[in-house]
């Protein structure tokens, strides 16, 4: 029974379609779809039926339908051309429109289908179209190419076995993100070495989040025991991505077609619908009630106005023989339905078709604006769907992220914190930056001799503690480099924050060069290459909100360098100067600067074997793997050693106060949601306007709440808000108040996870509903201290 | 680019002030007050003269023909003295009026056959179903089908002047009184070889009602059959169940004398038509008629009213505009 779940679960790819030795466990060969994408709804056949049947899911198609078929069916006062002419119009058009679109999702599907792929075969690269590729086929891929289909990334021609990609065509991340080859197989370089690899992976059934993957390899070397390697999302590489920075890359394939999580994305994304339809839709169900009440009442009124038989039956106009014969109940029915009929013009069967229209040369007005042109790239705004352009001057709530949205993403080392002393990488001088000045400007009093050994080895700490690459530079920065010697490399990280941390420490004397063979080198102060051997990464993630890394010194010496926010890494801090660097901390985050601590801990080697063996079993776990590493990190990652703490600027966008003003003034709220200590958002909120001078500033804090119990709070604030809106609307009756004094709400996660919490008496509905009431009458809210699953909630 | 394009194209958006909104209310006084009195007075220049003679009081004198069958022979009659006050100056028409009779009944409507009427051979021989129950009778197609031409309105009215004791027909003139498309296109006899309607009416019966088929309606060629004018007549249906339709036309004989002078009148009735069974009434209406119409005071009071209220309206608001329209601008202005 648990061979069969296990079966459902997960499959089994022979890379490069090779039997794995016999004696290896006997699986059940899988059958694969091939890669062709199918984006298009219909086929030629089916168009008609299929369209139809679309169409009269419709609330208005299907109503006009049903009418125009009882205008065949009884003895109807109006003809059945009235309404059947019309209606087939409607559906024409659409049908027409929609079987365009079509056509020309064929043609794009063709296009894609038909594009070549490099792929192995024998040893030997072979060309072949994308949709003959099957699961279990070794892919060449080369630089500034798409994927065909979701790999698993076997080697690149990078000797460290990693290659970047970006995503933007998936969720819209421009920037370049690192993926690593499998360990065992990244050495492979030419096709002939490639096909010589026998492996099988085991992983999961293809779903739909793009940031998940869990899966195992297992090579075989000659007659051995295979090695199993866990994979998982940081060795898999999507349909839709493109290589770049990286010359050509093997991988194998593993979701293909409608498999690839790109199209299981397509396909769960439902069609969206305005509220103009919504509403519409409301209206239909209301004008339909009223005609068939109506068309009840008349029925009700025609028998009692026949119940005279001089009326029913006067001689001029007598019944003929099947109607006087007729059920009593059949006709008060055909009668009602005859109602119906002659009524029906309540609902317009133009309706559709006019709305249809209107959005349609919506999109036009929008795409022919001129203000909206930009001039430095040309572009007009383009409209994408036509679906919600409506919506566009209905919207009430902007929920926006501080960092990359607000700011710039362009971060700028500042300064840093060790053990309480400050130290700033550009000497400030009559107000003059000097730029690459390697000195350190010490604020503070000089370190004794422990303090300058806590110094290097926070800046190692640094150096080491991230997951930056550094990018081998094109011949044309090469003339640069000979210049600038000190500026060599061109670092590339997924965060922003930590090309700012490595920038910064280079200032400081420290350089990153670069990683070779899991050996990370360092150039120090003077100019000595030191070399650690990187043991274990743990990669950053919003929930724990730190990373760590485990390096072994050329001393032999193990370390464990964490570095994350401060909440996460003051509680397991064992010793260290903690109130110093804290206050300092805040300091810098009311600036509005974004701070990090590093933390460290120094491992023996006994400690060494037993945490890795612990990760060991939680990577090769098939299911829940992402929750047994979290549990073995929790493991891990404690009793630390403060060392200090590093601020970075993050500038604001340039026009992010104008826009916020304006998008304040159209009466829209702002809620800024960001994962920054409070302070610092705050302060970011005061520099883009987004709290003014006469906001009153609400406070949901977790200080505040445990002076406080949360039910007080809550009351307190909503009576404030409440009071003010009663004042304020006698106000403007009066036509004295000039401004509206508004509010800003600053809740951070602590509080409300609180409020989100269901409680055990239920009365958890009530709060979220106060919570709600406090933030519909804000104008700008600003969650801090969030994690991206509190995001999503509110 | 365009002005379109930008959504820029010059557009009038009304502001209502005082300054546009009072004129308004003054122009549309004075225009509809003296266009109702003119409808007005015209309407009341009209002569109408109605009598009811359904018979059902006791003391008419065509109480006796109340519940006499319709198909007795020879017909009751009966005469209704009257007496008109006013002399009726121009061109006299005389409109028999009935009430509670619904032609608008869905059922009633649609029992017709056009083409058959139209001169239609097949659909002279069979008429379309929509004339059931009166489309055949014992196996014959009717001809013309349908309920509406089955009741056609078929008492005589004659009407007498009375000169000292004295009875002098007056004239009435039953042609012209159909509209000149219903006469000439939308109603044709049968063709076939020769005139005689008898013979192109071959195979058909009459209307279950008719005293005689539909050939022997008038003694003229050019009035008899589907193109008489009485039948064409009632074939026009009504929209109200209290209508009345023309019957005949009084000319005026000379420009010396009144069409009819005042003094006592005699109107002599065939009594055919049975309208007690469904409690109708049945009217004999004489009209003159202007330019707008016959009479109907409706139209002039209408306008006088919204021309009066109007011109109230501008009034008063004149009145608040005058004494309350400057505060605005004072209270703007804080010192």
């Amino acid at each position: 029974c648990a061979g069969e779940e296990n079966w459902v679960d997960s499959r089994t790819i022979y890379v490069g379609h090779r039997e794995p030795p016999p004696g290896a466990e006997a699986y059940i060969p899988q059958r694969f779809p091939d890669n062709r994408i199918v984006s298009a709804k219909y086929t030629f056949w089916n168009f008609i039926p299929k369209n139809l049947f679309e169409q009269f899911r419709r609330i208005a198609n299907f109503y006009f339908l049903i009418i125009f078929l009882v205008q065949l069916i009884i003895d109807t006062p109006t003809s059945p051309v009235t309404s059947g002419l019309p209606l087939l119009f409607v559906i024409t058009v659409t049908a027409i429109k929609q079987g365009y679109e079509d056509w020309l999702r064929h043609k794009a599907d063709n296009a894609i289908n038909q594009c070549p792929v490099h792929f192995i075969q024998h040893g030997k690269l072979v060309r072949k179209q994308s949709r003959k590729l099957r699961v279990g086929d070794i892919v060449m891929v080369k630089e500034d190419e798409t994927f065909p289909c979701d790999l698993i990334f076997l080697s690149s021609s990078r000797g460290d076995g990693t290659c970047f990609v970006t995503t933007a065509s998936l969720d819209g991340e421009s920037s370049h993100k690192t993926y690593y080859a499998v360990q065992d197989t990244k050495a492979f370089h030419n096709e002939q070495e490639i096909d010589a690899l026998h492996a099988t992976i085991e992983c999961e059934q293809p779903q739909p989040d793009l940031y998940k993957f869990v899966g195992r390899i297992n090579v075989y070397h000659d007659r051995n025991e295979p090695i199993a390697r866990p994979l998982g999302s940081e060795n898999l590489l999507l349909r839709g991505a493109t290589l770049k920075n990286t010359e050509k890359i093997f991988g194998v394939a593993i979701y293909t077609g409608m498999e690839t999580k790109m199209a299981l994305n397509y396909q769960s994304k439902s069609q969206k619908r305005s509220a103009v339809e919504k509403s519409m839709n409301v209206f239909l169900i209301v004008y339909l009630c009223i005609l068939v009440s109506k068309a009840l009442i008349n029925t009700v009124l025609k028998y009692a106005w026949q119940s005279v038989p001089f009326r029913d039956e006067p001689w001029y106009n007598q019944k003929t023989e099947p109607e006087k014969k007729r059920n009593l109940f059949l006709q008060a029915f055909t009668d009602f339905l005859a109602f119906m009929v002659l009524f029906n013009y309540i609902i317009p069967v133009s309706m559709y078709v006019t709305v249809e229209m209107q959005k349609f040369l919506g999109s036009y007005f929008i795409a022919w604006d001129e203000e909206m042109f930009d001039e430095s790239t040309g572009e007009g705004p383009l409209v994408n769907t036509s679906d919600l352009n409506e919506e566009l001057g209905q919207i009430e709530y902007i929920f926006t992220d501080k960092t990359g949205t607000l700011t710039e993403n362009n971060m700028e080392f500042v300064e840093c914190c060790i053990e309480g002393h400050v130290y700033v990488p550009h000497v400030v001088c009559n107000g003059q930056i000097l730029h690459d000045c390697t000195g350190i400007d010490m604020i503070d009093s000089s370190p004794g001799g422990s303090g300058k050994e806590r110094e290097e080895l926070f800046f190692r700490a640094i150096c080491l503690c991230h997951t930056v690459q550094v990018k081998d530079d094109d011949s044309i920065d090469g003339l640069k480099k000979n210049q600038v010697p000190r500026k060599s490399c061109i670092y590339i990280s997924s965060s922003p924050d930590e090309v700012a941390l490595v920038e910064g420490v280079q200032r400081l004397g420290y350089t990153y060069l670069r990683l070779k063979d899991n050996y990370m080198e360092i150039l120090n102060r003077e100019n000595n290459i030191e070399k650690f051997e990187l043991l274990e990464v743990f990669s950053f993630d919003s929930v724990r909100r730190r990373m760590s890394v485990i390096v072994k010194s050329s001393t032999g010496d193990i370390f464990l360098f964490c570095k994350g926010a401060d909440s996460s890494i003051f509680p397991r801090v064992k010793e260290g100067k903690i109130d110093q660097v804290r206050s300092r901390v805040e300091r810098n985050a009311v600036e509005g600067l974004r701070t990090l601590c590093v933390a460290y801990k120094k491992l023996t080697a006994e400690e060494y074997r037993n945490v890795q063996k612990l990760l060991q079993t939680a990577k090769l776990a098939l299911q829940d793997r992402d929750k047994k590493l979290a549990e073995v990190y929790e493991k891990i990652e404690r009793d630390f050693i403060l060392l200090g703490a590093t601020a970075v600027e993050d500038r604001l966008q340039e026009k992010a106060a104008d826009t916020i003003e304006a998008l304040q003034k159209a009466g829209i709220k702002v809620w800024v949601l960001t994962g920054d200590k409070m302070e610092t958002a705050a302060a970011t909120c005061y520099a883009c306007k987004l709290f003014r001078r006469n906001t009153q500033i609400l406070e949901l804090t977790t200080k505040k709440i445990e002076e406080q119990s949360l039910h007080d709070v809550l009351f307190d604030l909503n009576k404030t808000v409440i009071r003010q809106n009663g004042s304020l609307t006698r106000d403007t009756f009066s036509g004295l108040s000039t401004d509206t004094q508004d509010y800003g709400l600053i809740i951070d996660g602590a509080a409300l996870s609180l409020i989100m919490k269901p409680r055990h008496d239920g009365s958890s509905g009530n709060y979220r509903e106060i919570f709600l009431n406090i933030c519909r009458n804000c104008s700008a809210v600003l969650c801090c201290r969030m994690a991206p699953l509190q995001k999503a909630q509110v | 680019n365009t002005a379109f394009k930008q959504q820029r194209l010059p557009a009038w958006q009304p502001i209502l002030t005082a300054g546009t909104v009072l004129p308004a209310f003054f122009i549309i006084g004075l225009i509809f007050i003296p266009i109702g009195i003119g409808i007005f007075v015209t309407s009341n220049n009209i002569r109408e003269y109605e009598i009811d003679y359904t018979g059902t009081e006791p003391s008419s004198p065509c109480n006796k023909c109340l519940n006499v069958s319709w198909d007795s022979t020879p017909p009751c009659t009966c005469t209704i003295n009257f007496t008109l006050e006013h002399s009726f100056e121009s061109n006299v028409f005389m409109y028999y009026g009935l009430s509670n009779f619904y032609q608008n009944h869905r059922r009633y409507v649609k029992s017709r056959d056009d083409s058959q009427l139209n001169g239609d051979n097949s659909s002279l021989l069979n008429p379309s179903k929509e004339c059931e129950p009166y489309r055949t009778n014992e196996d014959k197609p009717i001809a013309p089908c349908g309920a509406i031409a089955n009741s056609m309105f078929n008492d005589t009215l004659e009407l007498y002047r009375i000169d000292n004791d004295t009875r002098t027909p007056i004239p009435l003139i039953k042609k012209g009184i159909a509209w000149w498309t219903d006469k000439n296109v939308k109603f044709r006899n049968p063709t076939g070889d020769g005139n005689n309607l008898t013979a192109l009416f071959q195979g058909t019966t009459k209307p279950v009602n008719w005293p005689k088929p539909v050939y022997m309606l008038d003694s003229e060629p050019d009035n008899n059959g589907f193109i008489n004018e009485d039948f064409i007549v009632w074939m026009r249906t009504a929209a109200l169940p209290t209508f009345r339709k023309l019957y005949r036309l009084i000319e005026r004989k000379n420009s010396f004398q009144p069409t009819l002078q005042a003094g006592k009148y005699s109107l002599d009735i065939a009594y055919n038509y049975p309208v007690h069974s469904f409690d109708g009434r049945k009217r004999m209406i004489l009209s003159t008629i202007s330019w707008m119409g016959g009479k109907n005071p409706f139209l002039g009071i209408a306008y006088i009213t919204v021309g009066s209220i109007c011109f109230f309206l501008g009034v008063v608001l004149l009145f608040i505009h005058h004494k309350y329209g400057n505060r605005n601008t004072s209270a703007d202005i804080p010192n």
